[in-house]
Formats: structure tokens, C-alpha cells, sequence
């Protein structure tokens, strides 16, 4: 589908990485996507897929921002953001730190270690979960190269994996 | 370990480390510039695979097989591109940010070829430039993509060197392609690396210092206290109370004060060995307000004085209070503006060594070489000492004082070694001096038509653990505060505490950027109660051509403030017309030292073996252009080619002592001196001289700019040789709320170069923008700056407005060929001119900065 993109870019981001494999059942993250593809039935684009780990991904080429997918997840972790901010934090375990290690493997535990390195003041830990102010960040990925826990990526996989 | 590919040539990284400091320390790649290692500033962008990176970011060991260019990998044609285009645009001033953003240019250009205004400033949106305001690296990145499109650099662009003319500056090219070195960029044999302990406590004593764990350490060479001090432990520009090193039994006055340093065989080993000293303090009560440090009970941030008072000035003229009390209008209220940072994108760096001469010689990063000098020979007690400015990454203001120069001598002193001494970004925030915060409470009278009559103030500022400048600024703030305008009745009371927060000293606009914010803010109250636009009062009371300041100073021909408010009306009435929140604000600045302090520029030309005409002169281009303005001159006073003409960076030894880079005095003065010497010159060139005959001759003219102390007893003090002059006019967007566009209107005297200037305006205005709007320097109740460089709300290249920027030329100055200063009047008038569109946006007055309320505004 073409449809004329404007800059700057925008499209929708899935805040979770599957690190639980949305599979673990009650062993797993309360908090991150189940797989139920909601969101890609809803995306006109074709833009959203369920990974090889079973969770929703997006396609940055394809997504034109719309937000229809946002609406319909249950879990309410899909959010739209500008692509020119290509570090993004993959993750929305609201559990405290321990149980939260237990549940996934790449699972922020609310640690702090972004929030105390990053200049800008852009990223700070709510609810056990670390969330990152767009409009501040200076998109250099010094949390992202810090996290211990591989939640937060560099979409270009540069500093992380694309994956 | 990891293998990876950099500028073509497979590289291996043995140790894991940061890409930056491989790049740097290992293979010397020194365009990869260190400006704050922690992710903010985007000095050391180097493109990885494809995409720009920040080289402090990445671990070596993450960057396997991957591709990775510098400045230094740029193709022949790439090179040529960069150089022309950003030189074309006017884009490089102190040139530190420059290698990043053409790392940015390049990462863009190869994905898109003709990229918009906005896809380029997204591109640069990642690092910042603290001088240019960002427009004229945009138009540079514009250039770029033309040419590179149509494949043909243009002919040489601009070969009149006159006076005048828009030329690409002399340091285009080292800047663009990281040729030129800063101090950091110096790797000497056998170089030691310097890190200072910093004091625990804002205020406490202290009782002991134990060396001998660090001192065992091994790498590590020398640990240094007071007591290894050979000369004076106190220096300081003007008073004496800034410590070198705390000793035991002294008192520590801020969290910056260096107790004790260490010299070892890197860095990291450095940093180690001063955690392992151990020092023994007795915590005291410190003082972080002015209303604490004026409270009788303070506690004394010095042992040597009565009070916490750095200083104090009144200013009279006339009778402000009878004035007042006659005046029809009157209007008062209380003002405060915020602690500033210069975040100037080069932190503070020296490397030190014993020369041949047996001197110790310094390779610095500053305003004034010969004050570096002083200082250092003080610390020392020799005066055995030879100061090299080397590129300067941007000052401000906050390059004027010692912060690592006399540490890396005093290091190389002891080890007889060479030393680089570099501050960390959160200890060069901790440890230079700041913008003073001022209190003010001001009071205006005018008439029915809203002519001034009088006007009465009190202010009072923080200047921190030493005084700095904490004086002069105080006292440019008072005679300033009275605006560029023609009335008699003018009286001030300005304080400055000493507290044990970071010191406060120069800053663009020394002083007079927080009372214009008071004044002007007033004068727009005003024009409301007149009933006339603001626009109306200032021209309505503009200072004109022959007449008298409220100090007294008669001014002279080149006096442009009314042609800047000319300039903007035009806008102006447009967008009032269009219904639009439009705000103004008028300002005046000295350029010259002034009021009776001896002022003097000093210029030897000097025909060298290589038949070019050398320029020396002991006067820091800290990024605005120095060079290329004498360039500039000496190509319109004598018959020399601009190919002929070298010009040196300050020294000490050959280049004589030409006054500090500050006050906006370096064009003006060290100009006129500059003129003078061609005048000789050409004495010799009439008189039949080849340059064969006069190679090795010295064309030595000094300048003094005469003025009269304040207070003198003469009907019409000078209190300066000169004043720029300015308007700017702030024009808000009516739907969302943001600054369209700012128009500034400056009078600069004959301009010697258009091009340059508008360079200044851009760069004033986008700093004073953050000012007005976001940047915050907040300290805790212990006296500790909390923001690291990128939370300090400085403004990113997608957030600029458009600037209009109009140079006023307007000659009548008798000397420096007409040229007067322009370096700081261009961040005093910007906030006052924000602050009044927002009320006219919103209805609601502000009188402290930066402004609530605004959607630049930052919550928490």
C-alpha cells in the first residue's frame, strides 16, 4: 500500500520484545504482548507481524503512525513514535525487579542504571518500568549500550541487535 | 577484542574500551572530538555502517566487522565539498562541534540528495553547537547537497579580502577536517595525565591530607597538595582568592576547590589514585542563598574577609528619587534571573611540558594567553613560563579564568614531565565560573508621553566561591541597567555575595544580559500605561547622535540604536497588523574594558622567511573570528595580499599582551592597534622597501582605548570608547505558541565582515533563547549543580526559529577602521523581547527566567 509518508516519520512501536516468548502462561510478563494479534488483523499496511518469538513487531517501512493498532491492543503497549528517534525502551513489565528477571529474559527490572546515565534527563523508571521522553532524548544510546537487561534497542541495530 | 573496519583499514582493538577513546588515544584520529563523553554533544559523531554514532557511546568490543568513518576518511572530493560549503555559509566559529556535524552532513547526503530544511536539521538535531545558533551550518548542509548534485565545486568563491566583504574565514579548513588542534588533540612522549580531587564538602576544613595509598599506586608519578606549591597558592584575575589547592588548615569554598592532584601514566589510573586519598574534614555550615550569605549570622565563605560581600557599586546621576516622585507613571517590581552555563562544546583542557628554553610551556584553551601566563608564573614563582593559545572550542566567558592551566603547569613543575590536564564535562560544570543570578528591584517614572524621567534600582547577585569577575560584572549590570536611552535621572545599589555555590564571573553580556530583562521588561509595562506600542517608547526615548547617556557619556556619530528600531518596524508592524503576539526589547554594549581600567591592543606584523606577513597579537580568537577580522584589516590598510598574510595563534613570547578576549573588545582594540601597524608598514612600502628588506623587521602599534573612571569628576565622563547598539523583535506563531521567527537589528559600526556578523547575531540570539526560555543550571542545598550537559535545556538545531539577522552599518567610530564589537549585545536584548510577546500572547507578565508557561517550557 503506498501511502505518502510526511516527515518527520512516525510509526508505531511494540514496548515489549518477547523476552517471556509470550508463551510462558502463568510464569510469564502480566504486562507485555500475548500474541493475540489484534494489531495485525486491525493494520491496513501490513506493517505489523508476530515475531519468531511470538510478539508484534513492527515495520517501520511500512507503518504510516495511524495508532490503529494502539487502540485495539489489550495490553495497551503500542505506542506511536518518530522514527528519527531510534532509541526505544521494548519493554512494559510493571513487576518488581526480581520477580520481573524471573518472567523474561530481556525484562526491564527497574534497575535505574539508564536513568542515571542519560545526559539529557530523557529516561527515568515508573512503575518498575523504564519509560523514555522522545522530546528530550538526544538518541545517542548510552542506556541502551548500559542496560543490563537488553530492554531498550537501537532500532537501526546498531548498538543492538535488530531482534 | 574485536576487529572492525575504520576509514578502509582494518583496525583491532585489543582492549575493550570506548570507540572514542580508541579512535583518539590509540589511532589518533583526533577529529573524534571529546566534548563531554557522556552522549550529549555529538563532538566525536562518527558514522557506523552507514549511520552517525556518538564514539563515546559504543564499546569497541560490540563493534565486530563493522564499517566505520571519521572526518579523516572523507574522499578528496568530500573533503573540498565540506570545506567550500561550510566556509561558504559562514558555519564554523570555534569549530569543535564542526567535524560531528560534517559527519552528520555526510550520513545524510549519502541516503538523501536533496534533502529539506527539515530532514537537515533532523540530521543535526543529535549534537549541539553552543555559537552558531545552528542557521548557518543548515545553509552549510544546503550548499553542500547543491554541489555535491551538480558535481562541480564553483570557482573560487570570494576573493575580496577588503573590509566588508563576506569571506569564508581563514579557519574553515582545519576546522572542517579536524585538522586543527586543540589542547586535547596534542599526544606528547611520555605524557602524564592529571586528575584532581575535589573537595567532599561546599564549606568545611580541612584537618588532613593522607597521600600514601595513592602514591602507591602503581602509574601513578606525583600527588600533589598545597604544600608543593612553589609560588603563590591564591590567584585570581583581578582579587587573589581563587585556591590553586586547599592546604590542611584551610578552608574549602565550593564543591569544585581542588584539594589535590595526581599525575599518572593515563587516565584511568589517575582518577584511581585520587579516590585513594584520604582526607580528614571538619564539615561546616555553608552558605547557598544571597539572603544566607547577607544574613548577619552568615557563615564566612572566607577566612580572610569580614563579610560575604565580594563587592559593592552605587551609581548616581541627577536625582532619580525627586524624578520618580514627579513623574506621572511609575512602575515597579522585582526581578530575578538564573545561574547560566557557557556549555561551550570544548571542555577545559591543558597539556604542559618543559621546552628547550627550560620554561614550562603551556598549550591552553582560553581568552588571554598573557593572563594564563600571569597566573601560571604566580602558582610556579617563576616567571620561566611560555603560554600557546591553541584552538579555542568556545568560551563565553567561561574560559577567562585558570581552571586546569596552572594545574598541568604546577604538575609538570613537580614531575618535570608532560601533562595533559582535562576536566570531565560534570567537573567543567562543576568548576568554571557561571552567569551570576541576579535579584533585582527596579522603578521607573516616565511622563504622559512616556519619556523617561527616572530610573531608581537595587540589585544583587551570587557570585559564588570567588570573585572571578564577580565585580566588573556587577558593575557593567548598574551602569547598564539604565538602557540605551536619553535621561538624567539614573541611580543604582548592586551587591555581589560570595556563597559556597560554584563561583559566578563572566558571561556573554557580562552583567547586562539580567538588568536589560529588568529594564526592558519595565519599559514595556510602561508603553502599556502610556498607551503606546512598545515600539513607540524606545523610539521615543532612544539615545541619538550627540546626546547624553544616563552616565553622562556624550556619544558620537556611529550611535545606530534608532536605525536597529527602524530596521524592525517593518516586521514588527506586520505582524501586529496580523494580529500576532509580538514582543521587543532594545539593548547597549560596551566594547572596550572601559571606565579608566588601562585597555590596551597590541599588534606586531612581522615579514617572515617565508615572505609572508605574520600576524601576532597576545589575543585569543576563542571562535569568533579574530584572525580573519585583522586579516580583514590589513588587507585594507596596506598592499598585501590575503595569500600573503599568516595569522598566529596568541603567545606569550613574540605576540605582545593585547588584553583578554571579553567585553566584546577584541575587534575594536586590538583592531585599532592593528590598523596602526599598517600604517607603519606602509611608511616602509612608500619609502621604496621590498619585502626582502623588511623580512625580519617588527611592525610593532599599540592602541590604549582611553576612557574615564567611573565617577570622575568631569561634566561628560567616557566611560567607553564605544557602544554597540541593538533591537530584536520576537514574533510568536499564533497557533502553536512557539517563536516564528526573531528579527535582530544591530548596529556594529562599519561591519568587517557581514558574513561573520550575522554568525554572532544567530548564535546570540539561540543562546539567549535558551535563557529566556529553558536553560537551567539548578543547584542543590549543598551547593551542587545537579543538570549534566544535556538536561542544561540548551536548544537543538529542529527547535530554532527563523532568525532574521541584519547588520547595521553604520561608520562613524574613529578608530578600528569603524568597527565596534559585537560579541555579547547580541544575547542582551533576546529575552526581554520573549518575555513581552508571551504576555502579549497570554496576558500574563514574567518577571524571572527562565519562562513558565511556554511550550519550551521543561516540567521537573
Amino acid at each position: 500500500m503506498a501511502v505518502k509518508k510526511k516527515f518527520p516519520y512516525r510509526s508505531a512501536v511494540v514496548a515489549c520484545n518477547g523476552g517471556c516468548r509470550a508463551t510462558a502462561g502463568d510464569a510469564g510478563c502480566k504486562d507485555g504482548c500475548i500474541g493475540c494479534g489484534a494489531c495485525v488483523k486491525k493494520c491496513k499496511f501490513g506493517a505489523i507481524s508476530l515475531n519468531q518469538y511470538g510478539v508484534a513487531e513492527v515495520d517501520e517501512e511500512k507503518c504510516i503512525g495511524c495508532g490503529a493498532c494502539g487502540k485495539v491492543c489489550p495490553q495497551k503497549i503500542i505506542h506511536v513514535h518518530e522514527c528519527a528517534n531510534w532509541i526505544v525502551v521494548k519493554c512494559s513489565n510493571k513487576s518488581k525487579g526480581a520477580e520481573a528477571k524471573k518472567q523474561c529474559e530481556v525484562s526491564c527490572i527497574g534497575c535505574g542504571i539508564c536513568e542515571k546515565t542519560c545526559t539529557a534527563g530523557a529516561i527515568r523508571v515508573m512503575e518498575n518500568c523504564a519509560v523514555l521522553e522522545e522530546s528530550i532524548c538526544l538518541s545517542c544510546g548510552m542506556c541502551a549500550v548500559k542496560c543490563p537487561r537488553h530492554a531498550i534497542y537501537d532500532l537501526r541495530g546498531i548498538y543492538t541487535a535488530k531482534e | 577484542m574485536a576487529v572492525f573496519t575504520v576509514n578502509g583499514q582494518q583496525v583491532e582493538a585489543k582492549k575493550n574500551q570506548k570507540l572514542l577513546r580508541f579512535l583518539r588515544d590509540e589511532l589518533h584520529l583526533t577529529s573524534v572530538k571529546d566534548g563531554c563523553s557522556e552522549g550529549a554533544c555529538g563532538a566525536c559523531t562518527v558514522i557506523i555502517d552507514g549511520r552517525t554514532c556518538k564514539a563515546c557511546v559504543p564499546d569497541t568490543d560490540l563493534l565486530d566487522g563493522r564499517n566505520i568513518i571519521t572526518v579523516e576518511g572523507l574522499t578528496d572530493w568530500e573533503e573540498r565539498v565540506y570545506t567550500y560549503a561550510y566556509g561558504k555559509a559562514g558555519a564554523v566559529q570555534c569549530g569543535f562541534c564542526i567535524p560531528g556535524m560534517v559527519m552528520c552532513t555526510k550520513a545524510l547526503l549519502d541516503v538523501n540528495k536533496e534533502p529539506t530544511d527539515e530532514e537537515i536539521k533532523y540530521a543535526l538535531r543529535n549534537n549541539y553547537c553552543r555559537c552558531t545558533g545552528y542557521v548557518k551550518i543548515i545553509d552549510a548542509v544546503r550548499i553542500a547537497a547543491k554541489v555535491m548534485q551538480e558535481g562541480i565545486l564553483p570557482e573560487e568563491m570570494n576573493n575580496d579580502w577588503h573590509i566588508g566583504s563576506r569571506v569564508a574565514r581563514i579557519d574553515v579548513g582545519e576546522k572542517v577536517l579536524g585538522t586543527g588542534k586543540y589542547p586535547d588533540d596534542f599526544y606528547l612522549e611520555g605524557m602524564l595525565y592529571g586528575s584532581a580531587l575535589r573537595s567532599k564538602y561546599p564549606r568545611a576544613r580541612v584537618l588532613s591530607i593522607d597521600k600514601s595509598k595513592a602514591l602507591e599506586l602503581p602509574g601513578v608519578e606525583a600527588v600533589v597538595t598545597a604544600e608543593d606549591i612553589p609560588g603563590e597558592n591564591k590567584i585570581g584575575h583581578l582579587k587573589h582568592d581563587q585556591y590553586t589547592l586547599i592546604p590542611v588548615g584551610g578552608l574549602t569554598h565550593y564543591l569544585g576547590d581542588a584539594i589535590a592532584l595526581v599525575a599518572a601514566k593515563d587516565k584511568e589510573t589517575a582518577d584511581k589514585a585520587v579516590k585513594l586519598i584520604k582526607v580528614e574534614y571538619e564539615v561546616l555550615p555553608h552558605v547557598y542563598t544571597i539572603e544566607k550569605a547577607a544574613a548577619k549570622d552568615a557563615p564566612k565563605v572566607f577566612d580572610e574577609e569580614e563579610n560575604n560581600i565580594c563587592a559593592y557599586k552605587h551609581i548616581s546621576r541627577g536625582n532619580a528619587t525627586e524624578a520618580i516622585e514627579k513623574s506621572k507613571y511609575v512602575i515597579s517590581h522585582h526581578f530575578e534571573t538564573p545561574w547560566s552555563e557557557h556549555a561551550f562544546l570544548e571542555p577545559e583542557c591543558a597539556v604542559s611540558f618543559y621546552d628547550e628554553d627550560g620554561d614550562v610551556f603551556v598549550y591552553s584553551t582560553d581568552q588571554s594567553a598573557h593572563q594564563t601566563l600571569h597566573e601560571c608564573s604566580l602558582v610556579l614563582g617563576t616567571d620561566k613560563v611560555k603560554v600557546q593559545n591553541a584552538l579555542v572550542g568556545g568560551g563565553f566567558g567561561g574560559k577567562e579564568d585558570m581552571t586546569v592551566q596552572h594545574l598541568s603547569a604546577l604538575l609538570t613543575y613537580v614531575t618535570k614531565k608532560p601533562v595533559k590536564m582535562k576536566l570531565t564535562r560534570a567537573e567543567s560544570l562543576l568548576v568554571h565560573p557561571k552567569r551570576h543570578p541576579f535579584y533585582m528591584d527596579m522603578t521607573m517614572g516616565c511622563d504622559e508621553n512616556g519619556n523617561i524621567m527616572g530610573v531608581k534600582a537595587k540589585v544583587a547577585s551570587d557570585t559564588g566561591a570567588f570573585a572571578s569577575l564577580g565585580g566588573p560584572v556587577l558593575e557593567r549590570a548598574c551602569t547598564h541597567a539604565a538602557g540605551p536611552y536619553h535621561y538624567e535621572n539614573f541611580e543604582i545599589e548592586g551587591t555581589a555575595y560570595y556563597t559556597n555555590n560554584p563561583p559566578a564571573g563572566a558571561f556573554r553580556g557580562f552583567g547586562v544580559t539580567q538588568t536589560c530583562f529588568a529594564t526592558e521588561t519595565l519599559l514595556n509595562m510602561m508603553a502599556d500605561k502610556v498607551g503606546i506600542t512598545p515600539w513607540e517608547i524606545r523610539y521615543r526615548n532612544a539615545i541619538r547622535p550627540w546626546e547624553t547617556l544616563p552616565n553622562g557619556q556624550i556619544v558620537d556619530d556611529s550611535t545606530g540604536l534608532v536605525e536597529t528600531l527602524e530596521a524592525v518596524k517593518p516586521k514588527y508592524d506586520a505582524a501586529l497588523a496580523e494580529g500576532k503576539a509580538v514582543g521587543i526589547g532594545c539593548a547597549m554594549k560596551n566594547a572596550g574594558v572601559g571606565v579608566g581600567i588601562p585597555d590596551t591592543g597590541r599588534v606586531k606584523l612581522i615579514y617572515e622567511e617565508d615572505r609572508k606577513l605574520h600576524i601576532y597579537s597576545g589575543a585569543s580568537c576563542i571562535g569568533q573570528g579574530l584572525g580573519t577580522v585583522l586579516t580583514q584589516m590589513i588587507v585594507s590598510n596596506t598592499d598585501v595580499k590575503r595569500e600573503d598574510i599568516v595569522y598566529e595563534r596568541s603567545n606569550t613570547w613574540i605576540s605582545p599582551d593585547s588584553g583578554t578576549t571579553s567585553g566584546s573588545r577584541q575587534t575594536l582594540v586590538t583592531g585599532e592597534a592593528c590598523r596602526r601597524a599598517c600604517e607603519k608598514l606602509m611608511e616602509d612600502k612608500k619609502a621604496g622597501l621590498t619585502v626582502e628588506d623588511m623580512i625580519g623587521k617588527v611592525y610593532y602599534a599599540e592602541y590604549l582605548a582611553k576612557t574615564d573612571p567611573l565617577g570622575a569628576n568631569v561634566p561628560n565622563p567616557v566611560s567607553h570608547v564605544a557602544y554597540g547598539y541593538a533591537t530584536q523583535v520576537c514574533i510568536l506563531d499564533s497557533q502553536n505558541g512557539r517563536i516564528e521567527e526573531i528579527v535582530a537589528a544591530h548596529d556594529v559600526g562599519k561591519a568587517v565582515n557581514p558574513l561573520s556578523c550575522e554568525g554572532q547575531i544567530e548564535g546570540g540570539v539561540v543562546m539567549s533563547m535558551g535563557f529566556a526560555l529553558r536553560e537551567k543550571y539548578p543547584i542543590d542545598e549543598n551547593c551542587k549543580p545537579i543538570s549534566k550537559y544535556g538536561s542544561l535545556g540548551l536548544f537543538r538545531a529542529h527547535e530554532i526559529p527563523k532568525i532574521d539577522a541584519i547588520v547595521i552599518d553604520k561608520p562613524g567610530l574613529k578608530v578600528a577602521c569603524g568597527a565596534i564589537g559585537i560579541g555579547e549585545i547580541t544575547s542582551i536584548p533576546t529575552a526581554p523581547a520573549i518575555a513581552d510577546a508571551y504576555f502579549r500572547r497570554d496576558g500574563v507578565r514574567r518577571y524571572s527566567l527562565p519562562l513558565t508557561g511556554t511550550p519550551y517550557e521543561r516540567k521537573g
